[in-house]
């Protein structure tokens, strides 16, 4: 008991300077390691975010490009804003004298492309964003090879097409783009333009198979 | 003021500067373990969506000579029947941040020479709907990392096309 009593109450611990330095020093690492776990998770928030937006921009570049190597014909209009309407015409897998036709839109309000009015993807954008985050749709275009491009060579060269070929060659160019807004004081907006591109030769317009004939 | 002096020097139940020192030279390792782990998985992620743009490109360019082949096609034309492998094009692969000194990163894409295949050499029947030929063909596409500063290899994507010429 006496040699107890003598632990508790003796003076070997710390002294009040060497404490005042432990929680400087302590304060200054969690300060650190907190600023760097919020940087961290705003990253991994970004990364994330961005990540849905690839998935969903090669979806819908994919499934219009195998659409457009399936299809006998297509027509592009305008849409609203940097978007064009089109309408892939195919024929019937069963009956080759019946065909029919996939209207593709995009809607730059709800960030949604759609198929018959019907969206690619229901999940995006996600139901439940982040505070200040949202996702636009900044360009959906189909146009002619060489058209729209920045490849001055390609531009070149499309003059020096035949008509078959540039009937049937397109590039599909897809752009969202990814913004949080600065919610907190202190914060900066960000924002995240990402371009999905494929160009895509139109097999079978130029077959025997668009006119129906398949005997 | 001896006794504080004392005090202060004194190693008894606490850490002494030695220990300190050590403490955050272990912190400050760590950190910069982690900081070159985060480091190196943005760079692999930059790389994969290279990689991915680089796979894009040489699709599109097989897709192009496809279309060329299917009905803009001369078989004539040495020129294009070599390929241009000597001197291949060259097409903006990353476009990076303008605010910064970052080059852009550029490839190259080149074809191989298009060789005609014919359908007797597979089968015997001899072609179909008059089609009696098909063109092989491949497509290069390679560049540099930014962070490769010896430029020995380059990534390369290597496509295979094949196509017949349009019978319309």
């Amino acid at each position: 008991m006496r040699g107890k009593k003598l632990k508790i109450g003796n003076d070997k611990g710390w002294t009040l300077v060497e404490a005042i330095l432990s929680i400087v020093i302590m304060s200054i690492m969690v300060l650190g390691l907190t600023v760097v776990l919020m940087a961290f998770r705003e990253q991994l928030d970004r990364s994330w975010s961005i990540r849905v937006m690839d998935q969903y921009g090669n979806d819908v570049v994919e499934r219009l490009t195998h659409e457009l190597r399936n299809a006998v014909d297509v027509n592009v209009r305008n849409g609203i804003g940097n978007t064009h309407k089109i309408d892939i015409t195919y024929l019937d897998p069963y009956r080759h004298d019946v065909k029919f036709t996939n209207s593709w839109r995009a809607d730059v309000r709800s960030a949604k492309v759609t198929i018959n009015n019907d969206p690619i993807d229901r999940t995006f954008p996600p139901t439940s964003p982040g505070r200040g985050e949202y996702f636009e749709i900044g360009q959906f275009t189909l146009t002619p090879y060489g058209k729209l491009t920045p490849n001055n060579r390609e531009h070149q060269d499309s003059f020096q097409r035949n008509e078959k070929f540039m009937a049937a060659t397109w590039d599909i160019r897809f752009q969202l783009i990814y913004t949080r807004n600065a919610v907190n004081p202190g914060e900066r907006k960000w924002s995240y333009v990402k371009e999905y591109y494929n160009r895509v030769y139109m097999r079978n317009m130029n077959l025997a198979v668009s006119e129906g004939i398949t005997d | 003021m001896n006794a504080f002096k004392k005090k202060w020097q004194q190693d008894e139940g606490s850490i002494d500067l030695i220990q300190l020192f050590a403490g955050l030279l272990i912190i400050s390792i760590a950190a910069v373990g982690t900081f070159q782990a985060l480091f190196y998985g943005y760079e692999q992620m930059d790389y994969q969506m290279r990689y991915r743009k680089a796979i894009s490109v040489a699709r599109s360019y097989a897709e192009y000579w496809q279309g060329r082949i299917h009905t803009d096609f001369d078989t004539a034309n040495r020129r294009m029947m070599v390929g241009n492998l000597g001197d291949p094009e060259v097409h903006l692969l990353d476009e990076r941040d303008p605010s910064t000194d970052l080059d852009d990163v550029i490839c190259e894409v080149a074809y191989s020479q298009i060789v005609p295949h014919s359908y007797e050499a597979l089968d015997a029947g001899g072609g179909d709907e008059g089609i009696s030929e098909y063109y092989l063909f491949e497509v290069f596409v390679s560049w540099y990392e930014p962070n490769d500063l010896t430029r020995a290899v380059p990534h390369l994507i290597t496509f295979q096309a094949a196509m017949v010429q349009s019978a319309m």
